[in-house]
Order: structure tokens, then C-alpha cells, then sequence
């Protein structure tokens, strides 16, 4: 909302001498957010009323002329100018150098040189409206027409600014921080609370006294919907332009002036908040009667767009149906024309919530609707009635008022509401004088009776209607009328009952850290929709996934069951600059099942989860090695992050995984999640170009911490311990993993073995078809004695006899 | 004769305790105890000596002999010990090999910091399913029922959840605070914790405006409590952040969800107070809104609001995160861009 401070200044003597700057931080401290304050004559810098004393043709051009310009002071200036208007005598708006304009009124602004044209020197420039932003205030009839300022009587060289009446500051107010204040809606309302703020006196409106005893009847069939009604009608008007004064306080508050019977409309809402609207009332057949509208009824509004009509819309009708809709939009009927001769005026109160439901179903708003639905009072009818019929009466010396009456059948109750002044003074956590708190209010207009602890506070009409309701209220009014700023930081004090425990939420933490810092990944954020593709290709199916109903992009419905489909996208995004590299995600995902809420036995969710899912990518590594490299994070979790060990198990291939390369994670008998390597398919699909992909995703709700860290001590080993390492030949098909059990299974293959561990495996050269060779590290010790080296050369062959026996491995001899 | 080994032997001494290399030490060795060195010559000479002196002499160029190799062996040591493994030309200012480069996400570390914060003085974590229903992302946090917010241009609704009752209605959640009135609902007060995650609202992106954002909500519950307990809040999360005491002030701002309500401006960080574009020349900059839970929040939780009162904090992580870093484009917290991600540390 943009607000004229000379405008604000008819209702509330503010200094001469005030601080802009101050007023604007104190309002948006205690009040609403000021945005800006826009010192609106800077606009109009180097510019100044000309008088052309003699416009002589362009001697190289035929559109443009040579103008003698007087700028003031007798100086006269040589102007060239290109406009269709031009007289002389005529008063025009020059742009003297170093102002800023827009050539024809678009593009970015320039600043004005002296300059060249077709070859005759030109000093400015003599201007059209749109080119110094006044294009809304004086409409140009056709292109390439001049401001003409001739009915500005003023000598040639006053400042533009000066002249058009521009000497004012404009204060820009966010609409959003006053969305609970409707009585702000408008320069009394401004005024109204920084006279509080100052302790300064406001300017009170004299009611209007109706000049006749002719009623002009109304009916109000919805008083829920319609608290008020006043109806004058009026003959003695018609279509003409309103005085400028009007107009370029219409146009400063970012209106447009249409003629002077909208104009005064336009004015006094935007002066009071109190929309209001003038009807032609040679239109209106018999009387005005305020209902709901029936089911399918049609209004034609003022913008000519056909409305089909619902019960719960509200209309302004005569005898012959719906002549606006009320509170949002005149109708096509009544609407004021060119040869209007008498009009209705109405200054009514409609209700917040219908008018809200009424816009948002056929999705418009306008000027009016968004303060009705906000809340406005019906006690401020008055103040508008009042200001609209002075100006009636000043702009139409003839004017009759032909009938009256003010229907106002939902009267405003004013909000009483009781306050314990200890209660106060413990949520302030501050004492204040009740002198001091009395003062606060009543400055807000509040009435305010103490009695012992107890405050009986009686809210002003125009904070009565939903602003100011519970004691909470009224402590939020003492305390930013106190200032914000004038309270300090109190602590607060902790009772401890023991530390914070809180194993889910550290265990994650630990897993994440664990993965970028011991591991090497990066951690990425991607959205919780996914991309269709990514979705066909790696989940390949969407049952039990959900879908948002207004997607950011038609092929971003799905809403994630894994996070693979988006890492998958990530790890595409990022194959263009780097060759080896690996991610993780830790987010939500959701399925459309299980419906259920801890919360509250009405509502139902669907069934979200945590997980944990990463890819490894690479171009450089070969596929045992990036295997390994997922395979070792994942074995290696448990123990670093101290939750319950999981294991891997191939039971149930992942849909995207390739056919040899991939595990099912289990926790005990309860499967938690899968790794394997994109299958090339997959890969295909989502455009991934040379990397192979090893991912990996687990459900994290599944994963149990463990109640504290559990590392085992055992004894070190008295008597030294041998690695010993040997290489077999197996058949290329055996596992390691039985391998393994063979040697240190539940009969190890040596009294001395203590360990066992995977060295590397190989084919190719020296190895015949269908065989591997694979090195096997085996620590051999014994608790009891230091041994010789036959003794653990026997032990290391009891093992490659073992595993020839079990396993066919034969040593390898080459 | 004894004079003259002891003359040999303090020339050698001398010599060995100069000797700055190995080759310097090889030459001392062979002009005193090699085949020709002078020591050894002497001995050569011993048939010639007097019979009865031989002995004498004898034992005591034994002596010197002995003490100038134990003096060569023993400098022989300290020279090796002294000397550097390697060439002198071995470059030392090759870049040494890194640990592994992963890291978080650069709000996840944010995240993180605050909540060690927080846990030091005594808050939970509290943590929320993203999908909620309108009961809880409006009714329960005192939206009137035709609050714009709750329309489809600004909240994602689930398809086939989107319209009847608001219990019925599912959507991405829109902000944090629905969640909170969970908590309450099933904790026992005093309250104090912190929220981290992520809202989504139905919005048009651009540099400053994204779709999926991160909130860390912090509330506190108590008995006797006033709204200037929250500026402790709301220093500890900037100090946090920022590393600094950073200016902040409150003021009048409306929320539905809190009583009286506050938006809670931070001095600009760009341009220290001063007016700069970053803040649009008023030195302030909009960080987080606050205030008093309102009672029907409070009601909706089961509590008492003549008993109880709070004040609560809700803090965009990702425009914080920008302004520390200097961040220009919001939308790349969520591009999962390594050549973003890898910068933060």
C-alpha cells in the first residue's frame, strides 16, 4: 500500500520538523513494515514549467519542431520536439539535463544531455506524460501528444515538482504485515496510529447529516453477511473530470483518476478503508435489496465478464436481479456512463469470510474485496459517508439529495476482555506503572478500567472486529507501544534431569558423518519429487508411489519411495565434470499404505520413512574394485556407528540391478535394504554416459543404535604372531565367503590359525580356464609358546590341505 | 718419543672434531692409523726403538691408535645421524596426499552446529514426517479456515488427498510448526527443542525462491516465561551461525500461530548496518519470524495457556547459509552440484 504523507497529514498534525526516517522505523517497529520512503519530488530533479514563446519547422526533418522554450528567468532555450500538440504559449514540462526520463515511456531510464538533433542543437527535452511517469495521472489521448500544463498557473520556470503539486513523501507499507490490521487499511488509519504512537491529536470526521427526510430504501435480506448498509441518492451529477488536487492523490496512492463520480469513490476508501461504490440510479428498478444469490443466477460484471452465480455469493440486486456483486465488483447494468444524471452511493459493511470464499471461487480480487476481507468495522461508514458527500457536494454545486437511509442491522459489538495485571506483568517480564499501561491504550483508543489485579479494556471499534480478541492481545499492544526494543533478553532457566539422550537421531547424525568424513562422500540434497524418467528407469514401476496433485512440472508427480531414482539424476548431472566420485542422500521417503497417524485417530498419513542412499560412480575403477569400495562403507557402518551389525544376503534381486553384482542388506531375518551395480539398461535409460554405478539404500527406521559404544578388549598376544601368506588355485565359481568358513569355520583347519584374511584374487595369465588364483593372508601364533618356523609351515599346510580336500584348491606352482 | 704421540694424538683429535664429512673423516683415518699414516708408521719403527723403551711405547701408540679409531668411529656415527635421509633437492613443497574429500551438505553442517548448541543448553531434537494433513499444517496453528496459504497455489497437496475434511487433506508440509503441536501433543511440558527439516511450498523459483527449503524451528514451553526469554533464542542461533554477536531487533509482525508475534530482523553482515543493496540500503535484514505460541496453538496441544507460555523461532537455514557464504542463487543447495557441495568444509 502506498500512502501520500501531505494526505496523511490532513487527519494528524505531524510536526514539520519530524525525522522521516524515525517515523518510518517507528512505525515499522511497532506497527507494520515500512519499505521504502520515496522522496517523490526527486522523481522530477532538473525538470521545470516551460512556456514555448515560438515553434519554427525543423530544418532537416518534417515531424520535428524547433522550439523556443522559456525555462524561467527570461532564460529561453532552443528545445527541438517532436510533439503533435505543440502551441505556443503553451505551458509544457521540460527536461532540463541531468533529469531522468524514459523515451516514450519505455524501456530503462536515461538521463537528459544536451545533444544534437538532425543537425539543430536541442537543450532537454520537452515531454509527454508516460515519459516522466505520468502517463496514469494524465493520459495521453494519442501518441506523440505533449503534457500540456496550461491550466497550471504558474510562471515559466518553477520546478516541475512544485508546480504539479509533487512536493511529497511516499510511504511504501508491506500489505502483508497489515493483513490483521484492517483499520490501517487507508491514510486515516496511518494517522490514526501515529497519532498513538506520538500522543498527537487526530482529526475527527463530522458526521454526515442527511439534507432530506426522503427515504431511499434498502433490504437487507443477509444480515450475517451484510452488517450495513447506507444509501444516498443523489441527483445533479454527471461525468467530469475531479479537480487535480484528487486526482493526483488518487494517482500517488497507485490508483488511476477515471472521472470525478469514481473518483470520489476511489478517494474516500482509500482515505478511510471503507470501500465504497456509486451506481447509476436511473438504473436501478424499485429498490435495493441485499441477498444471497440463487443457484445459476447471472451477473454481468463492470469488467463485462458473465459471472454464473452461487448461493453463497452475495448480491446487490434491484427488482430485476443482480446488479453487482457485493463488496467485490459492480455490475455492467448500473455502472456509471457517460450520461449519468443521478447516482446511488453506497458505503456498506459486508462480511470477511464470504466475500474471501466469493473471490477465491471465481479468482479475482479487487481493490474493495481485499479490505472487506480483511475485517473492516461498520462504525467507519460514517467517516466514509462524511468525506463522500463533502466532495459531492463541493464538486456539484447542484447537487439534491433525493433519499437516505442507513440500514445498519448487525450492530459492532466493541471487545471487553479482562487482564490480570500480574498475569501481564509476568508475560512482559516487566513491571509497568498502571499509569503507564492505561496511557499505551488509551492512546490506541482503548477504554481501560482498573480494578485490584484486575484490567477491564474495552477495544476501539475499528480493532473489534477479530484484531483484538483475547488478554494475549492486549499485552502484544502494551508491549510494542512499550517497544521491542525497550525490553531486554531475560534467560531462561533448565532444569537437567540427566543428559539428553537421544540414540535414533545421534546414529544418523553418525552415519552421515561417517559417510562424508571417514568415507569420502559428498552429501547431496535433491527434491522429493522425482523425475518421471529416473523413475521408469530405475523403479520401473509406481505402484504404492504418491503423486502431488499440482506438480512443479507435469513429469515431476511422483513423489519419492527410494532415493535411487534422484541420485541416479544426480550422479547423470555430474558425469560432465567428474570421472570417480561418490554421494549419499539421507531424506524421507513415502508410500501410499499403511495409513495411520500416533496424533489423532481422525487423521490418517501414509507410511514415511528415512533412508540412507548413496552411488558410487566411476569411470577409472574397475568393477571388482568399485564393488569393493561400496561393499567396505557399508561393512564397515555398523562398527564405526555402533548400531546392531547387519548382513549380506543375495535373496531378492533390485529391480535395476545388474544380474551378477548385487546383495540384499539384512538385519537378522528382516531385510533393510540392497546395493548392487546399475544394470547397463538402467544405466542406459538415465542417460549415464561411461560411469559405472554401484548403489546402495537402506531404511534407516530399521537400524537399532546400540546403548553405548561396544568395543571388545582382548588380551594382547604374549608370544609372537606370524603373518603367512598363500596362493591356491580355485575353481573361478567358489566364494570367498566359503572359503573362509572352510578354513576358520567351526573346525578350523589349524589348532594355530588365528586369523584369516582375503589378500586379492586373480584370472588371466598363468591361470588356467576356469580357475582363479586367489592369495590368502592366514595369522598363525599360539598362546602358549614362540613358534619355530616347521611348526607354522605345518600349520599353514594343514590349511592347504584342508581346503584341497573341501574346495579342490591345489597350490599354486607356477 | 711419548711427546710426539702425544702431539700426533691432539693433532688427530682436532682434525676428526673438524671433519664435517664422511670422505674429510676417511682421509683423517688413513694420515693417521692407515698403512701409511703416522701413527702407524711409528709402529713400524718400534724394532728400532731401545729395547727397554719398547714396551712402554708400544702400549702407549696401542693407546693412540685405539682412541683415534674409537674417536673416528664414534664422529663417524654423529655425522650419519646429523645428515638427512635423502638428497637435498627433494622438493617439500609438493602438496601432501588429502584424507578423504567427502563432507556434508553445507546446511547440514549449519544444521548441525546449532543443534550442539541447542543440546548444551538443554533442548531435544525433534524430528517429523514431511507429509502431514491441514488439521495439523493449519487448523491446529490458528489459520482461519480461508487462509490463503492454505490454497493449492502455495502448498503441494497429494493427489487423491486433496480435497473433504482437513483431517482427510495431505499435503507437503508447508513449515515446521504443525509438527511441533505434534510433539506437544505427546510430551509432557516444560518443552524445549529444536526442529530441523525441510518445508515445500508451491512457489515459481528463481535466485531466492525455491520450492524445498530447510527450517529449524526452536521452541521452548514453560511455566513462566516472557517473549524476551526468545532473544536468548534467537542470539545463540546467529552467534551460531555467524560466529559473532550480531545486532538483532523485534518487532511487530502477525502470524496466525503466535501471540504477540515478531519478525526478528539481524544487522546486514554485508555492509555492517550501513545500508548496502544486499539489505536495500536499511541495514536490516529479515531473518526469522517469532513470538509467543498463540493460546489456540497451545490449546490444539493439549495444554493450558493460562498455565503455559513460550516463545518460539523458526529460522530459514538456507538464506543464512547464503548470506555466510555469500551464496547468490538459492536453488543450488538442491542442484546436488559436487562443484558447489565440495566447496564447504
Amino acid at each position: 500500500m502506498k500512502l501520500s504523507l501531505s494526505w496523511i497529514k490532513d487527519y494528524v498534525k505531524i510536526p514539520d520538523d519530524m525525522d522521516l526516517k524515525k517515523l518510518a522505523y517507528d512505525l515499522t517497529m511497532s506497527t507494520v513494515e515500512v519499505e521504502d520512503v520515496e522522496y517523490l519530488a526527486r522523481r522530477f530533479d532538473n525538470m521545470v514549467v516551460g512556456v514555448i514563446e515560438k515553434i519554427e519547422p525543423h530544418p532537416n526533418a518534417d515531424k520535428l519542431r524547433v522550439c523556443k522554450v522559456d525555462i524561467g528567468g527570461g532564460d529561453v532555450k532552443t528545445i527541438v520536439c517532436g510533439g503533435i500538440n505543440l502551441s505556443e504559449g503553451m505551458r509544457v514540462a521540460v527536461s532540463c539535463p541531468g533529469a531522468i526520463v524514459r523515451w516514450h515511456g519505455e524501456g530503462e531510464p536515461v538521463e537528459i544531455k544536451n545533444s544534437k538533433l538532425r543537425g539543430v542543437e536541442s537543450y532537454g527535452m520537452i515531454c509527454a506524460s508516460d515519459e516522466i511517469g505520468l502517463g496514469d495521472l494524465f493520459p495521453a489521448s494519442q501518441e506523440a501528444e505533449i503534457l500540456d500544463l496550461s491550466a497550471f498557473d504558474v510562471p515559466a520556470g518553477t520546478p516541475l515538482a512544485e508546480a504539479l503539486d509533487m512536493d511529497d513523501v511516499l510511504l511504501e507499507i508491506d500489505n502483508k504485515s497489515m493483513t490483521n490490521r484492517p483499520d490501517l487499511w487507508g491514510h486515516y488509519g496511518i494517522a490514526r496510529e501515529l497519532a498513538a504512537l506520538y500522543d498527537l491529536p487526530l482529526v475527527e470526521f463530522k458526521p454526515y447529516e442527511p439534507e432530506t427526510g426522503n427515504e431511499f430504501k434498502v433490504e437487507i435480506q443477509s444480515p450475517e453477511r451484510c452488517a450495513r448498509f447506507i444509501g444516498v441518492e443523489m441527483s445533479g451529477v454527471g461525468i467530469q473530470e475531479s479537480p487535480y488536487q484528487m486526482r493526483n492523490r488518487i494517482w500517488k496512492a497507485g490508483m488511476r483518476p477515471i472521472n470525478a463520480l469514481v473518483d470520489i469513490t476511489n478517494y474516500v476508501m482509500l482515505a478511510t478503508g471503507n470501500p465504497t461504490h456509486a451506481y447509476d440510479a436511473d438504473n436501478i428498478t424499485d429498490h435495493i435489496v441485499v441477498r444471497q444469490a440463487n443457484e445459476g443466477e447471472k451477473l454481468i460484471l463492470l469488467n463485462d465478464e458473465e459471472l454464473n452465480l452461487c448461493p453463497d455469493d452475495l448480491v446487490i440486486t434491484d427488482s430485476e436481479g443482480p446488479v453487482g456483486l457485493a463488496g467485490v465488483m459492480g455490475g455492467a447494468k448500473d455502472s456509471i456512463l457517460p450520461d449519468t444524471k443521478r447516482v446511488i452511493l453506497e458505503v456498506a459493511n459486508f462480511e470477511a469470510t464470504g466475500i474471501r470464499r466469493t473471490t477465491q471461487r471465481y479468482d479475482f480480487r479487487t481493490e474493495a474485496s481485499s479490505r472487506y476481507e480483511k475485517a473492516v468495522d461498520p462504525e467507519r461508514c460514517v467517516q466514509a459517508v462524511s468525506l463522500a458527500m463533502k466532495y459531492f457536494h463541493e464538486f456539484y454545486p447542484e447537487l439534491k439529495v433525493t433519499g437516505y437511509c442507513d440500514q445498519y442491522v448487525k450492530k459492532l459489538k466493541r471487545a471487553e476482555i479482562d487482564v490480570s495485571l500480574t498475569w501481564l506483568a509476568k508475560r512482559l517480564g516487566k513491571n509497568l506503572t498502571n499509569e503507564e499501561i492505561r496511557n499505551k491504550l488509551e492512546l490506541l483508543g482503548f477504554d481501560v478500567a482498573i480494578d485490584g489485579d484486575n484490567m477491564h479494556v474495552t477495544a476501539p471499534t475499528w480493532r473489534s472486529t477479530g484484531d483484538i480478541s483475547i488478554k494475549d492481545d492486549v499485552m502484544e499492544e502494551v508491549a510494542r507501544m512499550y517497544g521491542y526494543d525497550n525490553f531486554e533478553a531475560t534467560s531462561f532457566t533448565t532444569t537437567f534431569e540427566g543428559a539428553i539422550n537421544q540414540r535414533d537421531q545421534d546414529l544418523i547424525r553418525n552415519i552421515k558423518e561417517y559417510l562424508a568424513i571417514r568415507c569420502g562422500m559428498q552429501e547431496v540434497y535433491t527434491y522429493p519429487w522425482m523425475n518421471d524418467v529416473f523413475v521408469n528407469a530405475v523403479l520401473q514401476d509406481t505402484t504404492g508411489v504418491l503423486r502431488l496433485s499440482m506438480p512443479p512440472a507435469p513429469d515431476l508427480s511422483c513423489i519419492r519411495s527410494s532415493l535411487l531414482p534422484n541420485l541416479c539424476e544426480a550422479v547423470v548431472k555430474n558425469e560432465r565434470y567428474f570421472n570417480d566420485f561418490s554421494i549419499f542422500e539421507e531424506a524421507q521417503v513415502f508410500f501410499d499404505r499403511n495409513y495411520t497417524s500416533p496424533y489423532d485417530e481422525t487423521e490418517s498419513l501414509p507410511e514415511q520413512r528415512r533412508h540412507i542412499g548413496g552411488a558410487f560412480a566411476s569411470s577409472v575403477k574397475d568393477i571388482t574394485e568399485l564393488f569393493r569400495e561400496a561393499k567396505g562403507v557399508l561393512e564397515y557402518m555398523p562398527r564405526y556407528t555402533h548400531m546392531g551389525a547387519f548382513t549380506f544376503r543375495k535373496e531378492e534381486k533390485p529391480v535395476w540391478a545388474d544380474n551378477v553384482v548385487w546383495l540384499n542388506l539384512f538385519l537378522g531375518e528382516e531385510k533393510i535394504g540392497d546395493m548392487g551395480l546399475v544394470a547397463k539398461k538402467v544405466s542406459m535409460e538415465c542417460g549415464i554416459k561411461n560411469l559405472s554405478v554401484m548403489l546402495f539404500e537402506m531404511d534407516a527406521t530399521k537400524l537399532k543404535p546400540l546403548k553405548s559404544r561396544t568395543n571388545k578388549f582382548t588380551h594382547l598376544a604374549e608370544y609372537p604372531e606370524t603373518d603367512y601368506d598363500i596362493s591356491m588355485l580355485f575353481d573361478s565359481d567358489a566364494a570367498w565367503e566359503d572359503i573362509y568358513d572352510a578354513i576358520m569355520g567351526q573346525k578350523k583347519a589349524s589348532a594355530l590359525l588365528k586369523e584369516a584374511a582375503f589378500v586379492d584374487e586373480y584370472r588371466g595369465k598363468q591361470i588356467p580356464d576356469g580357475k582363479k588364483s586367489v592369495t590368502i593372508r592366514l595369522t598363525i601364533g599360539s598362546g602358549e609358546k614362540t613358534l619355530t618356523s616347521q611348526e607354522i609351515e605345518s600349520a599353514a599346510n594343514q590349511v592347504m590341505k584342508k581346503l584341497g580336500k573341501k574346495m579342490g584348491a591345489e597350490l599354486r606352482t607356477q | 718419543m711419548k711427546d710426539k704421540i702425544n702431539e700426533i694424538l691432539s693433532e688427530a683429535q682436532n682434525k676428526i672434531s673438524a671433519a664435517a664429512s664422511e670422505s674429510e673423516l676417511q682421509s683423517v683415518k688413513s694420515a693417521y692409523v692407515g698403512k701409511q699414516g703416522s701413527l702407524t708408521m711409528m709402529m713400524k719403527e718400534m724394532p728400532k726403538l731401545d729395547p727397554a723403551l719398547r714396551p712402554e711405547m708400544g702400549k702407549l701408540l696401542n693407546q693412540a691408535k685405539n682412541q683415534v679409531t674409537e674417536l673416528i668411529d664414534a664422529k663417524r656415527m654423529e655425522l650419519k645421524l646429523k645428515a638427512s635421509e635423502v638428497s637435498p633437492d627433494f622438493d617439500c613443497t609438493v602438496p601432501g596426499i588429502l584424507p578423504p574429500k567427502g563432507g556434508l551438505h553445507p546446511i547440514t553442517q549449519m544444521c548441525y552446529d546449532l543443534n550442539d548448541a541447542f543440546r548444551s543448553m538443554g533442548f531435544e531434537i525433534f524430528q517429523e514426517d514431511e507429509i502431514t494433513s491441514e488439521l495439523y499444517a493449519f487448523d491446529k496453528l490458528n489459520f482461519p479456515p480461508n487462509h490463503p496459504a492454505r490454497e493449492s497455489m502455495d502448498t503441494y497437496w497429494l493427489e487423491g488427498h486433496d480435497s473433504g475434511s482437513t483431517n482427510e487433506k495431505l499435503c507437503l508440509r508447508p513449515h515446521l510448526t504443525g509438527g511441533s503441536v505434534r510433539y506437544m501433543q505427546t510430551h509432557k511440558p516444560p518443552y524445549r527443542f529444536v526442529y530441523p527439516g525441510r518445508v515445500y511450498r508451491n512457489e515459481t523459483t528463481d535466485a531466492h525462491h525455491e520450492r524445498a527449503f530447510f527450517q529449524y524451528e526452536a521452541l521452548i514451553v514453560d511455566k513462566d516465561i516472557t517473549f524476551t526469554s526468545g532473544k536468548v533464542m534467537i542470539k545463540s542461533i546467529l552467534n551460531k551461525v555467524f560466529g559473532t554477536d550480531v545486532p538483532v531487533r523485534m518487532r511487530s509482525g502477525f502470524f496466525p500461530f503466535v501471540e504477540p508475534g515478531f519478525e526478528i530482523d539481524m544487522q546486514c553482515q554485508v555492509c555492517g548496518g550501513k545500508g548496502c543493496s544486499v539489505c536495500k540500503h536499511v541495514g536490516w535484514i529479515e531473518v526469522m519470524p517469532g513470538g509467543s505460541p498463540h493460546p489456540n496453538v497451545l490449546r490444539a496441544a493439549g495444554l493450558d495457556p493460562d498455565e503455559y507460555t513460550g516463545f518460539y523461532v523458526n529460522i530459514g537455514l538456507d538464506r543464512l547459509v547464503m548470506m555466510r557464504y555469500g551464496v547468490d542463487d538459492v536453488r543450488l543447495f538442491h542442484s546436488a552440484d559436487l562443484r558447489f557441495l565440495k566447496q564447504f568444509r
